[in-house]
């Protein structure tokens, strides 16, 4: 059905509250956005107006969202603008050979990880360490991509925040960590999965770069495990020697 | 309200956060440097209404914290293209808000869509009640609201706040097609101006 532009500009309404029907018809009408200031002028007061709306629809959310939406925010890296003309560092260099990952888009809650292991990837230097970077990050997206993924994040007694990816039915987990404090030389930060009847090693974070460590892969999470984190003698020990400083449940 | 914004064209002139809408603006530009103290200040200012608006669109909580946090990162990571000709930055996010609240709408929504919209065909008049106590802001959109004529009203309140497509409004309000696009145009036109000189 061919519309006269009459009918066309009569859907601006049904435009700025997205209320047109998402695809065909909404492109047909962005398109001709591009041709009718008057009517981009319009769209534009509507969407002011609607902002009024929200905001008058006003509530608060739960707190514990703000600690996970500025912890997830330290871990993602941010877009650049449209137009952009750095230089080519090495480091673009690197990142540039890496694909990005294509369920990205869809699994937003994640992409702080995701972030986190393209951080990894952006530090490898050699052919080696990349190879390596990208066969830990197969094994990370699986866990990324699982439908069933949560977002866990909390803060550690003695600051920092932790961020887990708990893939429940692969029984498996991702955990970063933002703004842990250094620790002096000969320490390490190790996780746990503590157990109900037993406590084993989850890995030792990497050395933080920017306050942030990247992913660490943990396996065979079952019920009632909780993870944990002390600061051990490097390399690590067997079984915790310190009180954690983080014990978080994980809703297996 | 700050001198300065007399100067500003009519449509930013709508008051939607009228105090701060220019601290917003700059707000946002630092937060596109990696400033991460200015997020906070922008959650503080906007996480309200983000979720709020998420939360009259989807209407179950779970569901809105999740959606709300998708926003808020998006705003994060995007905010290099936000652009303060196009729009000030509440509207930015706003916009980004209720769309990716139509969004898991449409796309949760059909199997369930007739009980929903049965359900909801009676309420949107005590959904606006509720809507607008949250805050002075408020106060000025009921009494808007107010002025329009009842099916102008329920087709903007079904529209934006229900999340249904105008076709649907239009099979709610057993109205043709044409009625409901003209009916929400005319609303918005006598919303923006209620707004703006009130």
């Amino acid at each position: 059905m061919k519309l006269f532009r009459h009918d066309l500009h009569a859907l601006s309404g049904a435009y700025a509250l997205d209320a047109l029907d998402q695809g065909a018809e909404s492109e047909r009408f962005a398109r001709h956005l591009n041709r009718c200031p008057s009517c981009a002028g319009e769209v534009r007061e509507f969407r002011e107006v609607a902002t009024a709306l929200a905001f008058a629809a006003t509530t608060d959310p739960p707190p514990e969202l703000r600690d996970r939406v500025l912890a997830a925010a330290a871990l993602t890296r941010q877009l650049p603008p449209n137009v952009t003309s750095r230089a080519r560092s090495h480091r673009a260099r690197v990142r540039a050979r890496v694909p990005w990952v294509p369920w990205l888009s869809g699994v937003v809650a994640t992409a702080a990880v995701v972030v986190a292991v393209l951080f990894g990837f952006a530090q490898a230097h050699s052919e080696q360490e990349l190879n390596q970077a990208r066969a830990q990050n197969e094994a990370i997206a699986l866990v990324l991509s699982a439908p069933q993924a949560k977002l866990l994040t909390h803060a550690t007694t003695r600051g920092g925040v932790a961020t887990v990816v708990l893939a429940a039915d692969r029984h498996e987990m991702v955990v970063t960590t933002n703004g842990l404090p250094a620790l002096p030389a000969g320490k390490v930060y190790q996780l746990w999965l503590i157990g109900t009847t037993k406590t084993v090693s989850a890995g030792l974070l990497p050395t933080a770069t920017s306050g942030q460590t990247g992913p660490v892969l943990a396996s065979g999470v079952v019920k009632g495990d909780k993870l944990g984190l002390t600061v051990e003698p490097a390399p690590g020990r067997a079984q915790p020697t310190t009180t954690p400083i983080l014990a978080l449940p994980l809703p297996v | 309200m700050n001198p300065s914004d007399s100067d500003a064209s009519r449509f930013r002139s709508v008051p939607t956060d009228r105090r701060g809408e220019r601290d917003l603006d700059d707000l946002l530009v630092h937060v596109a440097r990696g400033d991460q103290s200015a997020f906070e200040t922008l959650y503080d200012r906007l996480a309200g209404p983000v979720y709020g608006v998420i939360r009259r669109v989807l209407r179950d909580p779970s569901q809105s914290e999740e959606v709300a946090q998708e926003v808020l990162l998006e705003v994060w990571r995007t905010a290099a293209r936000f652009d303060p000709a196009l729009g000030g930055a509440a509207t930015w996010v706003m916009t980004i808000a209720h769309r990716r609240a139509i969004d898991r709408v449409r796309s949760t929504m059909a199997a369930a869509e007739r009980e929903h919209k049965i359900a909801e065909v009676d309420t949107p008049h005590d959904e606006v009640a509720e809507a607008v106590e949250a805050s002075l802001d408020a106060e000025r959109v009921r009494r808007c609201l107010g002025g329009l004529t009842e099916i102008q009203r329920e087709a903007i309140t079904l529209a934006y706040y229900g999340g249904h497509s105008y076709r649907q409004v239009a099979e709610m309000l057993k109205v043709t097609l044409g009625a409901v696009k003209t009916r929400i145009r005319d609303g918005l036109i006598r919303l923006r101006d209620c707004l703006a000189v009130s």
